[in-house]
C-alpha cells in the first residue's frame, strides 16, 4: 500500500538537461515535459491517471515567470532564500488554476493520506518540492528535508480549503513543508517573508 | 529551326499556386458540407450534392498528389532548415530558406491551434524577408525579428482565417498568435531533437500571451514586439 511518507521526493522523475536546472526550469519545453512526466509517474504510484490541461499549465508557467521576475531580489546574498521562495510561487500558480484532474480516486494511496484526500494538490506540491530539491542539490549541494507536517492530514485539509479561496495560501504551505514559519498575512511576498524571519 | 528557351518555374510560386488550389477546393467542399444538410435533402438533390462533394474531395487529393510529386522531383523536396534565425539569415538564399522553414512551422502551429483550413503563403513569407534590411550583427536579433514579423503581417502570409471556426484562440487572435509563435520558436536556442517540443512550447506561450501579442500586432508596434521577443525567447 502506498503511504505518503514512502513517496519522498521524485527528482529522478525530472527529465535530463544539459543546462543548469535553474535555467531549464524557466524554459516552458522543459517545465512542461517535467510536469507531464511527474504527473504520469505520480499517477502510477497513486493508482490513478492525471489528465493535464496544457494550456492551463502554460498559463501557470507564464504567471510564475512574471512573479519571479517581479520579486527577484537584487541582493545576491538572498539568492538561496529566493530559490525556496520560487518553488512556493510555483505552487501558488499551479493551485490558482489547477492544470490537472485525476481520473478517479487514488486507489493505491492510504485512505487517510493527503494523496487520497486531494490527488491533484498532492501531485502539484510534490512536483514543486521535487524541482526545488533537485535545484538545491545542484546549486548548493544541499539536501532538502521536509517538515513532518507533510504527513499531517490536518495541514492538507487547511491547504485545500484555503488555497481554493486564495491561492497565495499555497505559497505559505510550501514554505511550511520546507521547515519555515511563513508570514501568513503575505505568504507570497518575498520581502515580507524575509522581514518576518529577521524579526 | 530555333529552340525556345524555357525558364525554370519559381518553385516557391509553384508550390503556393498548388497549395492555393488545394485550399480553394477544400474550403469549397467544407462550405458545401456546412451549408447543406445532406441527410435532410430530398432525392435527387442529396445524390447530386453527395456526388459534388466526392468530386471536390477527389480533385483536392489529385492536387495533393501532384504537389507531393513535384516536391520530390522538380522542386527538390529537401526538408526545410530549422536553424536559429540569426544563423538562417546569414546563409545564401536566406529569403527562400526562411520562407520554407516558416511555412512548415506555421502549418504545424495552426494545426496545434485547431486551425487546419487556413492558407499559408510561402511566397509572401519570402517577399516579406526581401523587404526588411538585414540586421547589423552587433544589434540584438529581436529588433530584426520584430521588423520581419510586421513585414510578414503586411504580406498576409496567412489567409482565409475569417471562416475558421475550430481555433483554440479567438478568430481575431489567430494570425498574431500563430505568427508570434513561429517567430518566438525560430529565435530560440534548441537542438535538432528539441525542435518539435520547442515549437509546441512557443505555441503555448503565444496562446498564454495572446492579449499582449494581439494588442502589439494591432498597433503595429515594433518596439513592443521587440520587447516581447527579448523577454520570452529565453523561456521557450
Amino acid at each position: 500500500m502506498y503511504r505518503m511518507s514512502d513517496s519522498g521526493l521524485h527528482p529522478d522523475a525530472l527529465p535530463e538537461t544539459n543546462e543548469p536546472l535553474r535555467i531549464a526550469v524557466r524554459r516552458l519545453r522543459w517545465f512542461k515535459s517535467a510536469f507531464l512526466r511527474f504527473a504520469e509517474s505520480t499517477g502510477a504510484d497513486l493508482g490513478c491517471t492525471f489528465a493535464v490541461d496544457e494550456a492551463r499549465l502554460a498559463a501557470a508557467f507564464l504567471r510564475w515567470l512574471k512573479a519571479i521576475e517581479l520579486q527577484k531580489p537584487a541582493n545576491k546574498e538572498e539568492r538561496r532564500d529566493f530559490f525556496e521562495f520560487a518553488a512556493a510561487l510555483m505552487l501558488r500558480e499551479l493551485t490558482a488554476d489547477m492544470p490537472i484532474r485525476a481520473s478517479g480516486p487514488a486507489r493505491h494511496a492510504d485512505a487517510g493520506s493527503a494523496a487520497a484526500f486531494w490527488p491533484e494538490g498532492y501531485c502539484c506540491t510534490m512536483f514543486c518540492l521535487s524541482v526545488h530539491s533537485a535545484a538545491m542539490a545542484q546549486e548548493f549541494q544541499a539536501v532538502t528535508e521536509l517538515d513532518p507536517a507533510i504527513d499531517d492530514l490536518r495541514h492538507w485539509w487547511s491547504f485545500r480549503e484555503n488555497a481554493l479561496k486564495d491561492a497565495s495560501f499555497s505559497s505559505g504551505f510550501l514554505q511550511l513543508l520546507l521547515g519555515h514559519q511563513p508570514n501568513w498575512k503575505m505568504p507570497d511576498v518575498f520581502r515580507a517573508r524575509i522581514q518576518d524571519e529577521l524579526a | 529551326m530555333t529552340r525556345q528557351m524555357l525558364t525554370p518555374p519559381d518553385p516557391v510560386q509553384l508550390r503556393d499556386a498548388l497549395r492555393g488550389l488545394r485550399f480553394f477546393l477544400r474550403r469549397g467542399g467544407e462550405t458545401i458540407a456546412d451549408t447543406l444538410n445532406l441527410e435532410a435533402l430530398p432525392k435527387p438533390a442529396s445524390n447530386l450534392a453527395g456526388a459534388v462533394l466526392r468530386e471536390v474531395d477527389g480533385l483536392a487529393r489529385s492536387v495533393d498528389g501532384l504537389a507531393s510529386g513535384l516536391a520530390k522531383t522538380l522542386l527538390g523536396g529537401q526538408p526545410p532548415q530549422v536553424a536559429q534565425l540569426d544563423d538562417l539569415i546569414a546563409q545564401p538564399r536566406s529569403d527562400a530558406l526562411f520562407a520554407a522553414a516558416f511555412y512548415v512551422a506555421l502549418r504545424s502551429v495552426l494545426r496545434r491551434l485547431g486551425a487546419t483550413s487556413v492558407f499559408v503563403s510561402e511566397a509572401a513569407a519570402r517577399s516579406a524577408v526581401e523587404t526588411v534590411a538585414l540586421p547589423d550583427p552587433t544589434e540584438p536579433a529581436a529588433g530584426y525579428a520584430a521588423a520581419l514579423t510586421l513585414a510578414l503581417l503586411e504580406a498576409r502570409v496567412i489567409r482565409g482565417t475569417t471562416a475558421q471556426q475550430a481555433a483554440l484562440v479567438p478568430g481575431a487572435a489567430l494570425e498574431p498568435v500563430s505568427i508570434f509563435a513561429v517567430m518566438l520558436w525560430i529565435q530560440s536556442e534548441r537542438s535538432e531533437a528539441e525542435n518539435e517540443t520547442a515549437l509546441n512550447a512557443a505555441t503555448d506561450l503565444a496562446v498564454a500571451l495572446a492579449p499582449e501579442v494581439s494588442a502589439a500586432f494591432a498597433a503595429r508596434d515594433g518596439a513592443r514586439i521587440t520587447a516581447l521577443f527579448t523577454r520570452y525567447v529565453p523561456h521557450v
